[in-house]
């Protein structure tokens, strides 16, 4: 075709196509199946919808305690606990507290059974743990969205509460961001929105709200309390304070006498 | 099952967006099929003798190219963690990843042999043959590749670790890959037995290496 002949069907479709009505420009007739088929096939172009914001409404856990009980841990030849003891009980949120170096993201890679301890016994299901690390585990490709369906799925935790996670977690505007453009916080939140899917009872956080500002940490006292009042376990370890009402604190510090102090 | 499939999709979705899919060790493998012709010298018939021998090699050598990065990400990022904890476990998870890994990253491998053996003189059937043997042994060198690379993850020199522990396990079917396509160009009607030995060896690397791969990783995260 000669470039004259395109120029000009290409002006005619711009000048006529509202009139006329040009099957190109209308809208395809069965527009909303072939969302939703795009929506099954593609998840990622599924619009998060800000429905309701029950987080965890339906589950319910009964984990069995956990019993920790004396505990060796060692790290590169030296010893960072030993005869520790730990008890805890459905609904109980725990904050291991101590200095850098004392051992709480061993202890705590020790009670999701990626750490084998030098001697103790440990009572924890790794199956029943939602882990998580320093590293946020997520991909610079993928969506926020994309990486909270997968782990949803692969953890068997409910994929509907998808929505209502990402917003609780002030995650539904970044749902089609890809994780390699998020800043330190919206990473974390991201990790967390996972932990609150996988819907596993024993939540073990290292360091849950190192990058968090002061109403991230809030949203993650909520979900910590919700987790609780839905029977789990949640259990952080952090050298700040957390400002979870009613958290029981351990103290890791390496003192002569180490003894579990009631807070709140 | 479904949840092996969302990770092999997962994985293959990774393996191209992030890690550029099978460019990096096409690009490798052409530069080195590129090269070799020029310091074997321009006699044709020596060219089409050296052709299978050479045309192997340079997969193997692709095969090495990427394994140090399949799982050193996962390793830092606290991936292998989740999978670890997962109901699908660190083994079949890694098995899954791998083969994804492979598909995404070596499906040009027997395309590019087959276009090779017919620049280094070959005749199409051979050329076919050698194609074939080494879509078989492809998926084996890549998995001892992703074996050697789960022991290195993470470490100082993790490349010369790999070589070193790769290179000598990649061997048998390095040869019986090669030897398919010598023995079509020959004429020698031993192909077929090269082409079993070449799947069988594959298959072997296929059925062990995710799990030495895992015990690996699982060893890394103690």
């Amino acid at each position: 075709m000669q470039p004259k002949a395109v120029d000009a069907a290409n002006a005619f479709i711009a000048t006529h196509s509202q009139v006329l009505q040009l099957p190109i420009f209308t809208p395809i007739p069965d527009l909303p199946a072939l969302t939703k088929a795009a929506a099954t096939l593609l998840p990622w172009t599924r619009a998060p919808s800000a429905a309701k914001s029950a987080l965890m409404s339906t589950a319910a856990f009964s984990p069995s305690p956990i019993s920790v009980s004396g505990l060796r841990l060692e790290r590169g030849g030296k010893t960072l606990l030993t005869g520790f003891s730990l008890d805890v009980q459905p609904g109980e949120a725990l904050v291991l507290l101590g200095p850098n170096g004392s051992g709480k993201t061993t202890l705590l890679r020790a009670m999701g059974g990626l750490v084998r301890p030098a001697a103790g016994e440990i009572s924890l299901d790794p199956q029943s743990v939602a882990f998580l690390g320093h590293a946020d585990a997520l991909k610079a490709s993928e969506t926020v969205e994309q990486s909270l369906r997968f782990w949803a799925g692969l953890y068997g935790g409910d994929v509907t509460a998808l929505d209502p996670v990402m917003v609780d977690m002030a995650l539904a505007h970044l749902a089609r961001r890809t994780c390699g453009t998020l800043s330190a916080g919206q990473k974390r939140r991201t990790a967390l929105a996972r932990i609150a899917l996988s819907n596993r009872p024993v939540w073990l956080l290292d360091e849950p709200a190192a990058p968090l500002d002061a109403r991230s940490r809030a949203r993650l006292a909520s979900l910590v309390r919700q987790h609780c009042e839905a029977g789990g376990i949640v259990i952080a370890a952090t050298h700040v304070d957390l400002g979870w009402a009613g958290a029981r604190v351990e103290d890791l510090r390496p003192a002569p006498t180490r003894t579990a102090a009631g807070v709140g | 099952m479904s949840a092996l499939g969302a990770i092999f999709a997962r994985e293959l979705r990774l393996a191209f967006a992030g890690g550029g899919g099978p460019a990096g060790p096409a690009a490798f493998n052409l530069a080195a099929l590129a090269l070799a012709p020029l310091a074997i010298g321009p006699d044709a018939d020596t060219l089409q003798a050296a052709g299978p021998g050479v045309i192997a090699f340079a997969a193997l050598l692709a095969t090495l190219q990427p394994a140090e990065r399949i799982f050193s990400e996962d390793a830092s990022d606290g991936t292998l963690e989740l999978y670890a904890l997962s109901p699908v476990g660190l083994a079949l998870s890694v098995f899954m990843k791998t083969l994804a890994f492979i598909l995404a990253v070596f499906w040009t491998t027997p395309l590019l042999a087959f276009v090779g053996g017919l620049a280094y003189g070959m005749d199409v059937t051979s050329a076919f043959v050698l194609a074939l043997g080494l879509g078989f042994a492809a998926p084996g060198l890549a998995f001892i590749a992703a074996f050697a690379g789960a022991l290195a993850a993470g470490l100082k020199r993790a490349g010369l670790l790999i070589a070193l522990i790769a290179a000598p396990l990649q061997v048998p079917l390095l040869v019986f890959a090669a030897g398919a396509g010598r023995a079509a160009m020959d004429g020698t009607g031993l192909e077929g037995p090269n082409l079993m030995m070449a799947l069988a060896g594959s298959l072997a690397a296929l059925a062990l290496a995710p799990f030495g791969a895992a015990a690996a990783l699982k060893a890394r995260l103690e």
